[in-house]
């Protein structure tokens, strides 16, 4: 069975777990991984992709050493294999001008800025991983305890 | 741990795959069928199948339907697997059954009913009409708990016999959500509401032949002099649809009654007034129409069904990207569940079944009375579809057993009050995905759910009975 990734990518260890605890809420239906760089992230997005595993969400911090934020959310939002991927930039230092490439670019689903209000950042995360998986065209049913209910709820009265 | 759950991830596809393998390679004579032959063995193994897998769901519902339909083609049709045509002496085997007929299930008139109701829901649903409509229907009922419940329901079931009982039921619910933080702390009566939208709708789902999927899997077998229209069905759905649903609401209201004085629902909508919402709006009240009217025009309800198709397709309301959502994978869970039975019918496997049963000494009342509780038991532990398609050919097949039908109307009455209690099953949270809908919620316990629909189904049975006694004295089925 095909699992369904959520990763955060955060260049600050402790500020990287904080993230991946504040989203354990999630774990069991989805699985959750975390990167300190881009480049740990594109290595894990590859593997997954081969293993024929989706990534739901992408929670991405947008200044760290080497390639920054903004720029991965870029070529993840080129790359045909992850055309579902939601993707969330939390981040304190992103510029008008780095916000601007996000938006017309990354085309970022979610701008949520640090420091962050847990609830926040667990109700949007709720609401893009439902989208993910009917725009995926998966069966929401197992991972109904943790979706977001208005979300299913306009998404199956669109069914007829 | 984690070995035990990998043993686990196998088990049941093992034991799906294993045993009609069993049955389809074991020694004809073990069986203790007298005279089954190499065909019916193999449709009995495929029926069993088809059980395991839609009980035990290794595979996704719909994909077991489809896997049957292929393995039918291959193992028994007329252009199947050379040896499988053939028996030990190379002569070719009777009763294989005609490849076009097991592909035609696909396209069944039954099948196409269904798609004319999804586009004409579809369509709806894209208009906002869902919407509109409840905000207008709900008005009369006012702000008082009890009286809203009612009008909540009433509308939940008329929606759910021309949409699908889940859309309906999401469409209901998301309504709710903005009024059930206003429920006082501790006040049950939000149990009530709760419970009410996926209760009307799959009640709702009873009043029309669209209206949920085993009704489509009846009329398969409702044939000949048997055959049931458009408007015949809901003459008797709708007041059943009416005396369940009055029922159910004394039921929630009694156990969970509200203390909050006052309710408000909003609703953002208006009906829509441009030329497409205009064709949406006449083709659905013109198709209904003509559904009704059969005996007037001659046209029956699977032809009238092909209209709102063409109408939305070429004006434009339902486009390329709408096709994709159709629901596809109800139209192929029902086409399977026609494939298998066609098999279990064309082989004789059915008829040689049903001969095995003692029937000398019961009355049909019982024979319905057993199949109906089956029935509403299996409903409640898998999908409503996966029971119909399971348990509808059995039953059609007691038509031929020789047993005394006339205080049900005929093998009729028996194939309705089966299929009436099918969608009587609601008791817990996976029953039905309208009641998984309601409980995922968080507003409920699952012993809220099971309290409330152990008494409607088993009170509904009641009911489904009289129903039948009465269609069959006042000569219904004649």
């Amino acid at each position: 069975m095909e699992k369904t990734y959520i990763i955060c990518v955060e260049d600050q260890r402790e500020v990287l777990n904080t993230v991946l605890k504040d989203l354990e809420i999630f774990e069991g239906p989805f699985f959750l991984e975390g990167c300190e760089s881009a480049d740990e992230a594109e290595e894990l997005l590859d593997e997954l992709d081969a293993q024929g595993d989706y990534v739901g969400l992408m929670v991405c911090d947008h200044v760290m050493p080497g390639k920054s934020g903004v720029q991965l959310l870029i070529d993840v939002n080129k790359d045909g294999r992850f055309r579902h991927t939601k993707k969330l930039l939390l981040t304190g230092l992103a510029t008008h001008q780095d916000t601007i490439e996000a938006i017309n670019q990354a085309a970022i689903d979610r701008y949520i800025e640090k420091p962050w209000n847990v609830e926040i950042l667990q109700k949007q995360a709720r609401i893009l991983l439902t989208r993910f998986l009917f725009d995926q065209g998966l069966n929401y049913e197992p991972f109904l305890p943790v979706l977001d209910k208005e979300t299913v709820l306009e998404r199956l009265r669109r069914m007829g | 741990m984690k070995k035990k759950t990998h043993l686990g991830a196998w088990l049941k596809p093992g034991i799906s795959v294993l045993i009609p393998l069993l049955i389809a390679f074991m020694p004809a004579e073990w069986l203790h069928i007298p005279g089954i032959t190499p065909v019916e063995q193999r449709v009995l193994a495929l029926f069993v199948l088809a059980a395991l897998f839609w009980i035990l769901e290794p595979i996704p519902i719909f994909a077991t339907s489809v896997l049957i339909i292929v393995l039918e083609l291959i193992l028994i049709s007329n252009a199947g697997l050379q040896p499988m045509r053939q028996d030990a002496t190379g002569a070719a085997l009777p009763n294989l059954i005609d490849y076009r007929e097991i592909m035609g299930t696909f396209a069944s008139p039954v099948i196409l009913l269904f798609l004319g109701g999804f586009f004409l829901a579809m369509s709806a649903v894209k208009f906002r009409l869902d919407q509109s409509l409840a905000a207008v229907l709900l008005r009369p009922f006012g702000q008082k708990p009890k009286r809203l419940l009612l009008g909540i329901m009433a509308i939940t079931a008329v929606f759910s016999m021309f949409m699908s009982n889940t859309a309906t039921t999401a469409m209901m619910l998301a309504v709710l959500a903005p009024v059930l933080p206003l429920f006082e702390p501790g006040d049950r009566g939000r149990v009530a509401f709760v419970l009410g939208v996926p209760f009307a709708a799959n009640i709702g789902g009873i009043g029309t032949p669209i209206g949920t999927p085993p009704n489509a899997i009846a009329l398969k077998y409702l044939t000949g002099e048997n055959t049931i229209g458009f408007g015949q069905w809901m003459s008797f759905g709708v007041p059943l649809v009416l005396v369940l649903l009055l029922g159910i609401w004394l039921l929630l209201t009694t156990l969970y009654p509200a203390r909050t004085p006052a309710l408000e629902l909003k609703f953002k909508t208006r009906f829509l007034r441009t030329p497409k919402a205009y064709i949406v709006y006449a083709t659905f009240v013109v198709t209904v129409l003509l559904w009704l009217t059969d005996f007037w025009h001659g046209m029956n309800s699977y032809v009238v069904s092909m209209i709102p198709v063409a109408v939305f397709l070429s004006f434009g309301i339902i486009g390329k990207e709408d096709l994709k959502n159709i629901s596809w994978d109800v139209l192929w869970l029902v086409a399977g569940g026609i494939a298998l039975g066609l098999a279990l019918e064309k082989s004789g496997l059915a008829t040689r079944l049903v001969t095995l049963i003692p029937f000398s000494g019961l009355s049909a009342m019982t024979v319905l009375a057993v199949a109906a509780l089956v029935g509403l038991v299996m409903a409640n532990f898998m999908s409503n579809t996966g029971t119909a398609n399971l348990l509808l050919p059995i039953v059609a097949a007691l038509g031929t057993s020789g047993l005394a039908l006339e205080s049900t109307g005929g093998i009729a009455g028996i194939i309705l009050g089966v299929t009436l209690s099918i969608s009587l099953g609601m008791s817990l949270p996976i029953s039905t995905p309208p009641n998984a809908l309601a409980h995922a919620g968080g507003d409920i316990q699952t012993s809220d759910m099971a309290r409330a629909g152990v008494i409607i189904g088993l009170a509904g049975l009641g009911i489904v009975f009289a129903l039948i006694m009465i269609l069959s004295g006042t000569g219904f089925f004649n």
